[in-house]
């Protein structure tokens, strides 16, 4: 029976493995090795590793849209293929192509469907879900029509569609510019705000580090690293200091002097500028544009 | 359950949607074109036959097994091509992950898929019929026309004629339902006919007595060939058979589609499932005359041959049967419960294939 237990983990695998026979080379490739994993509700948990090592096969196994050779996963407790788990969670797939014929609406009313949701309250979830994404522009347009940047925020929207608890994205920024996946940046944000909890593979770390609570690293089908960033990227137990304005050497090797009287070695002190990264200074540059709403990439209260 | 059925209707409709929007059925303009063609072909081919009995029988023919035959062979296209590129198509493009990570079975999946190509098929079909009736519909004006032209030479108001004809008939009917004395009856008839004689009609005026009873008589005698060639015309083009035929060549189309859907669950491209499909078909026609062949043979028939055949009946549907069609083009009767048997064999053959398809797909790794 599909009774979800209490206080259940958003996911959790125990020993889940998948392996597929390549017959013509008589070889076995191992996707995915005892993947052992807990993620609680909530949390927004980031899933990192080079292309083929095992990220999506983890998420289609826990969408119970592969099944595994070895072990367990479960959804709130409840298997991932069963329609249970299915009605709790929302997909965005990889490099999503959707139905190319449908316009936006009819995409969204759709999926709406298929998850049961009908009549005036598909209309106006649909309605908040274009807000939420900001696709005013694509509603009437066919999809083929879509740029790389709304496919993927049809997709968000449609994963969306049925209000689930827990959402996977399988590299919801791939290929879409700064500007737009600032956006999807800020949108996994305003879900977990809404607690939600969020499960995505990505490649952009500087994203991953601004969103996620917990990530994991995998590498040829193992789970190498897991943990909180906080603690992962917490480095040595050296302090920064940042001051207004410049320093020029004669006041440095003051700063140096004091420090050293504090009974700090000078030799370890090292001076900088503090540097804006690209991604800031490109955002930064293009919102300030004529045409490119702030509204459109800043989380709305 | 009914969310389940609720499922299915949606993905059917939008695989119809999909097809539709695809302009896949604008093939049919190239079946209304080849209708138009035909019938002008055969308008200028044939002419007429007055000798015989049926005055159109062999165009009238013609226009029907052309159109049968494009239905089925539009349709055949329409459900094979689709249907082949239903599942290939879901899967490269990868959006059957986005519908199975919603609450959607996989048998619903596929059920919703095969329901939208039959809402294809019967719209294909349903169209496609429409054009078929117009076409028939152009024939009976030509053949009525020329049936006109042909029988109103020396009349100077045939139409007229016709309608007194007509009138006389139904007085003496009304005397004949009338009944009672037999003698009575051969009188009042008689008087009827003199009284039809000397009405003035189309037939020019008489000079005298035995001129006016030659000119009734053969009013009579060329309304009588008239009416029966037209019942014939009509008989023939407004043939209710007609929509038995439809349905059976419907039926054998679905099946079609059941196949290739069959084979789609497991084929790795759609080339796959359009060659190995109209195999099947192929097979499914020639397997009863294989069977004839050997069984005329009695005694010589070999064990093997006998589990062959067995095999191949279990396995590969019995097309030929839908034959059956061309006795109905032919204006043989075939009577509707051997209509019914068939769509009911197809019904079945069609349940037994979509069961094992599901349990394929449900197996396959996507």
């Amino acid at each position: 029976m599909e009774t979800p237990a209490i206080n259940a983990l958003a996911v959790e695998t125990i020993g889940l493995t998948k392996r597929y026979p390549l017959t013509w080379k008589r070889k076995v490739l191992v996707a995915l090795d005892h993947l052992d994993l807990q993620i609680r509700p909530g949390e927004v948990f980031g899933l990192l590793g080079p292309n083929g090592s095992g990220k999506s096969t983890t998420l289609k196994m826990l969408l119970g849209l592969v099944v595994p050779n070895e072990g367990v996963a479960r959804i709130f407790g409840l298997p991932p293929d069963s329609l249970a788990a299915r009605r709790r969670v929302g997909f965005l797939p990889e490099n999503p192509y959707f139905y190319s014929f449908l316009n936006g609406d009819e995409t969204l009313r759709f999926y709406g469907k298929l998850c049961g949701v009908t009549g005036t309250a598909l209309e106006k979830r649909i309605e908040e879900l274009i807000d939420l994404v900001g696709l005013q522009n694509g509603r009437e347009r066919p999809l083929r029509s879509y740029s790389k940047g709304m496919l993927q925020r049809i997709g968000l929207a449609q994963a969306l569609i049925h209000d689930p608890d827990l959402l996977f994205l399988d590299e919801p920024t791939a290929g879409v510019d700064p500007l737009g996946s600032a956006q999807i940046r800020d949108l996994i944000l305003r879900l977990k705000k809404m607690g939600k909890t969020v499960v995505f593979s990505s490649h952009l770390l500087e994203q991953v580090q601004e969103v996620a609570d917990r990530v994991a690293i995998f590498s040829l089908g193992k789970k190498i690293l897991e943990g909180s960033l906080d603690l992962l990227l917490t480095e040595s137990r050296d302090t920064q200091v940042q001051i207004p304005g410049e320093l020029d050497s004669v006041r440095q090797e003051q700063v140096c002097r004091l420090l050293g009287q504090a009974g700090i070695d000078p030799a370890g002190v090292r001076f900088s500028r503090p540097r804006l990264s690209l991604e800031q200074l490109y955002l930064r540059t293009v919102q300030t544009q004529p045409g490119v709403s702030l509204r459109d990439s800043q989380p709305r209260p | 359950m009914i969310t389940s059925l609720h499922r299915i209707m949606v993905i059917g409709r939008n695989t119809l949607t999909e097809a539709v929007r695809r302009k896949v059925l604008n093939v049919l303009l190239v079946f209304a074109l080849a209708l138009v063609a035909s019938s002008v072909l055969v308008s200028q081919l044939a002419t007429p036959d007055l000798d015989n009995a049926g005055l159109f029988d062999p165009q009238i023919k013609f226009v029907k097994d052309f159109g049968c035959g494009a239905i089925g062979l539009f349709g055949f296209a329409i459900a094979l091509l689709s249907t082949a590129q239903l599942i290939p198509d879901e899967l490269e493009k990868r959006t059957i992950y986005t519908i199975l990570a919603k609450p959607v079975r996989r048998s619903e999946f596929l059920l919703g898929k095969f329901l939208g190509i039959v809402f294809l098929v019967v719209l294909a079909v349903a169209l496609m019929s429409i054009a078929f009736s117009l076409s028939l519909y152009w024939q009976e004006v030509r053949a009525m026309a020329y049936a006109d032209s042909i029988y109103d030479v020396g009349f100077s108001n045939f139409p007229e004629v016709v309608d007194k004809v007509h009138r006389y008939e139904a007085e003496e009917a009304q005397i004949q339902a009338r009944g009672g004395d037999a003698a009575m009856q051969t009188q009042a008839i008689r008087a009827l006919d003199e009284k039809y004689r000397r009405e003035e009609a189309g037939g020019g005026a008489a000079k005298n007595s035995v001129e006016e009873e030659t000119n009734w008589e053969r009013s009579k005698d060329t309304v009588e060939a008239y009416d029966r060639d037209v019942r014939q015309i009509h008989d023939q083009i407004r043939d209710p058979q007609l929509i038995e035929a439809i349905l059976l060549i419907f039926a054998k189309l679905i099946m079609s589609a059941g196949i290739a859907l069959f084979i789609s669950t497991f084929a790795t491209s759609s080339i796959f499932t359009i060659v190995t499909t109209f195999l099947i078909y192929l097979i499914g026609h020639l397997e009863s005359v294989a069977r004839d062949v050997w069984l005329q043979r009695g005694a010589e028939v070999t064990i093997w041959q006998s589990g062959l055949l067995g095999l191949l009946s279990l396995l590969i549907p019995d097309m030929n049967s839908f034959t059956i069609v061309d006795e109905i083009l032919a204006g043989n009767h075939v009577p509707w419960t051997h209509t019914f048997d068939l769509l009911g064999y197809a019904g079945v053959y069609l349940v037994v294939l979509l069961a094992v398809s599901i349990v394929i797909f449900d197996y396959r790794e996507i």
